[in-house]
């Protein structure tokens, strides 16, 4: 499929200049979780409806065949047509096929993922049936408005969300070539008029499918508007489109369907209207002025397109667990910033990158891809638990795999992040070339074309001097006679830039009376590397720390960056699945490792030390997207921060919102970094505090960065360093 | 009229599924979502209702269905008719009238508390068009036939469920495409009024 040349960095910037849809999109991110929560209030367990709904979905993922020849023997019994397509031209001429036999000339359409996916509209108005050129219009009122503009979707439940009325009044007028008032009720009145002439007079209906029910052959329509009602009422020939994804075994599996998907889409306990049509259907038409009935033709389309490949692949099904609600949208820190059209394609956000990939075509994936974060916002609300960003970086590798990777990456991964005696003493070049642009920890401007990555946030400098030279001195505080040994892995933040917090990560385990140990072989995680699909340079780098932490022979494995954490616990023994020597040693390296905080908070519970103190300075805590999401982490640091002297603990909005950095994308897609790091810096100030707390050093960068030149009054500590300051 | 199940109390229900206790939660749930409900103790007391809408919703012309299932509703069409009202009951006369009618009539199966919907068996292409076309909808249903939650209606729906055109109808037509204002009625009706009877909706014999 051939990908358009993009300047992303632009189409961003246009966005991020959009002031209507910033704010609209600001306003909807700001009420969504609120709205999503109270639709839930009634049910007992969200988790456990997830569970079902992911549970059912990879069943039929694992089944697919079976479920889907099942689902063709009800239709086909029922009087139905039942046509698999390969790709989004069989089903075309498959379709067209159907309209010619049936001299269709009118078609009216309710919304359905699967044909905007093909491009469908744009093919149907391009052919003739029986000498007429075919009249297709889409009935859903935002996409009816965006087809009237020329326009593509930006978001799949909400496709005009980035506009505002003044904008649909202009469509309105283009579309009926008179003048259409701004008013929100006209214009519903003028829409339900118009497409309602479009209906009666339809010969065709097309419309999606929620779901297709292997058990009777029952597709199911979920809307609010009830244009599908009509869809599937009016015309006397009916056309189902759907992916296989959408089939479900049983009648009552619908139900762990429409449990969630009404609330997360679109915070409704259900939609207005939830139809099931199984099989052909009266219709009546007026033929020589009489009424008379007759049976609806109904025909049913199963589009692959890279969707029975999924099925089967033991990572990529997962993917069938998505039920296109698109909440993982709503609450994507890009996507509330950006919108859905950076995105480029049909499937926006990061099931939309996950999509676009597995329905083939892997190069838009590689555009834009690292729109995704990793933060894991979206797989905390997912209904189908789909886990978004390991997707992501599954593709990302395969990527890698199949393309490479761009060349300068390749040189800082393969060359450099992989030979730990180059890598520091580039980290120590790095230090000292920075003097010119450095200001005391900070470099607080850059010149020329770097000057976007320092607008708005100062950066930290490289230290001159790391945990690992200072180690020497530090260990002569180990206790004599100890209760265990703890192996610190730094990682290149702490180590390199912040070995302040690394000596009072120290300094605390001290305390505990646990002797701690450097091994100075240790390296960066991989995590970068891993990040852009760099499985090779990932498990190069895996090894050398396994192979430097086994010969410390330490009882625990302290890690104070969640990031660090979550690849030295899990993705290592994920890298090595293939290779069971080095997968056994990993598992027993992960097995050692644990994070600062909750290894801290766990052992000061045992000692009495957690309880609360009585207040002081206000403290607020940012809690980091892998820290809280990755590795399930967000009470200890906050009953750490409570029971530390002369300290009040308060809570700031939207607390576990990642603050922009995100590893490299803060520096890459600086423009979208920084209005997040600017909510961030609103939400601590709104506290009152005078200090923020952070567990993380990505995050201690970014938002230290921009306090330092924007609220030069607040302070950033690392937890370790508050609990420091109090021994 | 054509039915998914031609008996939904004798064929799809039992008192542990389908039972009166989960109303509260209906009407709180469906009201949320914008419907209009009138619990009413008898046929007669719809009666007045319905007269009273007529007036208030200047109605000129109704399309109606279910009269050939309930014997109470056939009675009510039949005195509206009688007292001078326009109102077609018939299946090809619905077809021909419904694109003006303001309002339809019709009929559901039972009441989902969880959700605030009504389960609608609307196989016959006439119960589509009355329920949806007009802008106004009146439904009748029977008060004491509610479920818990949608898992336990999808259970009532798999007994009978074979073929057909069935679902959940939860307030009225609604969008919030422009602005994410909500509007009303933008393909079928805006206003969704429940009569919830108490009693007086009995199968007929048929």
């Amino acid at each position: 499929m051939a990908v358009e040349h993009r300047n992303l960095h632009n189409e961003i910037k246009e966005k991020l200049q959009d002031d209507i849809m910033q704010d609209a999109l600001s306003r909807f991110a700001d009420q969504y979780p609120g709205a999503r929560l109270k639709s839930y209030e009634n049910v007992e367990s969200i988790d456990a409806l997830r569970d079902r709904l992911r549970d059912m979905k990879l069943y039929t993922a694992d089944h697919i065949e079976k479920v889907a020849d099942d689902f063709e023997a009800q239709i086909k019994a029922r009087g139905g047509q039942v046509y698999r397509a390969k790709d989004g031209d069989d089903l075309k001429q498959c379709l067209l096929k159907i309209c010619q036999e049936n001299h269709v000339q009118r078609i009216v359409k309710s919304k359905s993922m699967a044909t905007e996916e093909i491009h469908l509209n744009k093919f149907l108005e391009a052919q003739e049936v029986d000498g007429q050129k075919l009249h297709v219009r889409e009935t859903d009122l935002g996409e009816w408005m965006l087809a009237v503009a020329g326009q593509k979707p930006s978001h799949m439940v909400m496709p005009a969300i980035h506009l505002n009325r003044q904008q649909c009044a202009k469509f309105f007028s283009k579309e009926l070539h008179e003048e259409i008032p701004s008013d929100i009720p006209f214009m519903i009145q003028t829409a339900r008029r118009i497409l309602r002439e479009e209906f009666m007079t339809a010969d065709m209906g097309i419309t999606g499918a929620n779901f297709g029910i292997a058990e009777n052959g029952a597709i199911g329509l979920v809307t609010n508007e009830g244009n599908a009602r009509l869809v599937t009422t009016l015309p006397r020939v009916h056309v189902v489109i759907m992916g296989y994804e959408k089939l479900i075994p049983k009648i009552e599996d619908a139900a762990k369907i429409v449990r969630l998907l009404p609330r997360n889409g679109t915070c409704q306990r259900m939609t207005s209207y939830m139809t099931m049509v199984d099989g052909p259907t009266v219709v009546m038409q007026k033929e020589n002025g009489k009424w008379v009935e007759s049976k609806r033709k109904q025909y049913v389309i199963l589009l692959d397109n890279g969707r029975l490949k999924a099925a089967h692949d033991p990572k990529m099904k997962q993917a069938f667990q998505c039920v296109r609600c698109a909440s993982c949208l709503n609450v994507c820190p890009i996507w509330t910033l950006v919108g859905g059209h950076v995105y480029g394609h049909i499937y926006s956000g990061g099931i939309g990158a996950i999509l676009t990939g597995l329905l083939g075509n892997m190069e838009a994936f590689g555009q834009f891809s690292d729109l995704c974060i990793g933060c894991r916002k979206c797989v905390s609300i997912c209904p189908g638990k789909v886990p978004i960003p390991d997707l992501i970086d599954e593709l990302r590798a395969r990527y890698v795999k199949q393309y490479g990777m761009a060349f300068p990456e390749k040189i800082a991964f393969r060359k450099i992040l992989t030979n730990r005696g180059i890598f520091h003493k580039l980290l120590r070049i790095g230090s000292m070339a920075q003097a010119p642009v450095k200001s005391g920890k900070f470099i607080r401007h850059l010149p020329l074309f770097f000057a976007g990555m320092t607008k708005g946030r100062s950066l930290p400098a490289i230290s001159d001097n790391p945990v690992r030279d200072r180690i020497s001195r530090l260990a002569k505080n180990n206790p004599s006679n100890p209760v265990m040994t703890a192996a610190f892995f730094a990682g290149c933040n702490i180590d390199f830039v912040f070995p302040d917090t690394g000596e009072s990560v120290i300094k605390v385990l001290q305390d505990l009376n646990i002797a701690v140990v450097f091994p100075e072989a240790q390296s960066c995680c991989g995590k970068p590397a891993l990040g852009m699909g760099d499985r090779e340079s990932g498990k190069a780098v895996a090894k050398q720390n396994i192979e430097a932490f086994e010969k410390a022979g330490a009882d625990v494995i302290i890690s104070t960056c969640p990031t660090c954490a979550e690849t030295l616990e899990k993705t290592y023994a994920e890298l090595f699945q293939d290779d069971a020597e080095w997968r056994t040693r990993a598992e027993l390296f992960g097995a050692k490792v644990r994070e600062f905080t909750s290894f801290v908070a766990e052992q000061y519970e045992k000692a009495g030390r957690l309880k609360p103190t009585p207040g002081g300075e206000k403290i607020t805590y940012h809690d980091s997207c892998h820290m809280r999401r990755g590795l399930g982490v967000w009470e200890q640091p906050r009953k750490l921060l409570q029971a530390a002297k002369g300290l009040e603990f308060v809570e700031m909005k939207n607390c576990d919102k990642c603050c922009g950095m995100a590893g490299a994308f803060g520096m890459k897609y600086s423009d979208i970094s920084l209005p997040l790091l600017n909510e961030k810096l609103t939400n601590i100030k709104n506290t009152g505090a005078t200090t923020v707390a952070v567990a993380c050093p990505a995050c201690m960068m970014q938002i230290g960065g921009g306090l330092d030149q924007q609220m030069p009054n607040v302070k950033i500590k690392h937890v370790a360093d508050i609990l420091a300051e109090r021994l | 009229m054509e039915k998914v199940c031609q008996n939904w109390p004798g064929e799809a229900f039992d008192d542990t599924l389908v039972n009166p206790n989960s109303w509260k939660e209906f009407e709180e749930n469906a009201k949320a979502a914008a419907a209009e409900i009138y619990r009413l103790p008898d046929m007669k007391a719809a009666k007045a209702k319905v007269e009273e809408l007529l007036q208030e919703l200047e109605v000129n012309k109704t399309v109606a269905v279910g009269g050939d299932e309930y014997p109470a509703l056939a009675k009510l069409f039949s005195d509206l008719k009688a007292e001078g009202k326009e109102i077609y009951t018939d299946k090809f006369e619905i077809a021909e009238e419904v694109p003006t009618a303001d309002l339809g009539i019709s009929t559901a199966e039972f009441c989902i508390g969880e959700t605030g919907s009504l389960c609608v068996d609307n196989y016959s292409y006439e119960a589509r068009v009355t329920s949806m076309m007009p802008i106004t909808n009146l439904v009748f249903v029977n008060a004491n036939y509610t479920t818990k939650d949608v898992d336990t209606a999808f259970q009532v729906i798999s007994k009978v469920f074979d073929k057909g055109y069935m679902g959940f109808v939860t307030g009225p037509s609604r969008t919030a495409d422009i602005e994410r204002v909500l509007s009303l009625g933008v393909h079928g009706p805006n206003r969704l009024i429940i009569f919830a009877m108490e009693s007086g909706l009995e199968r007929g014999s048929n």
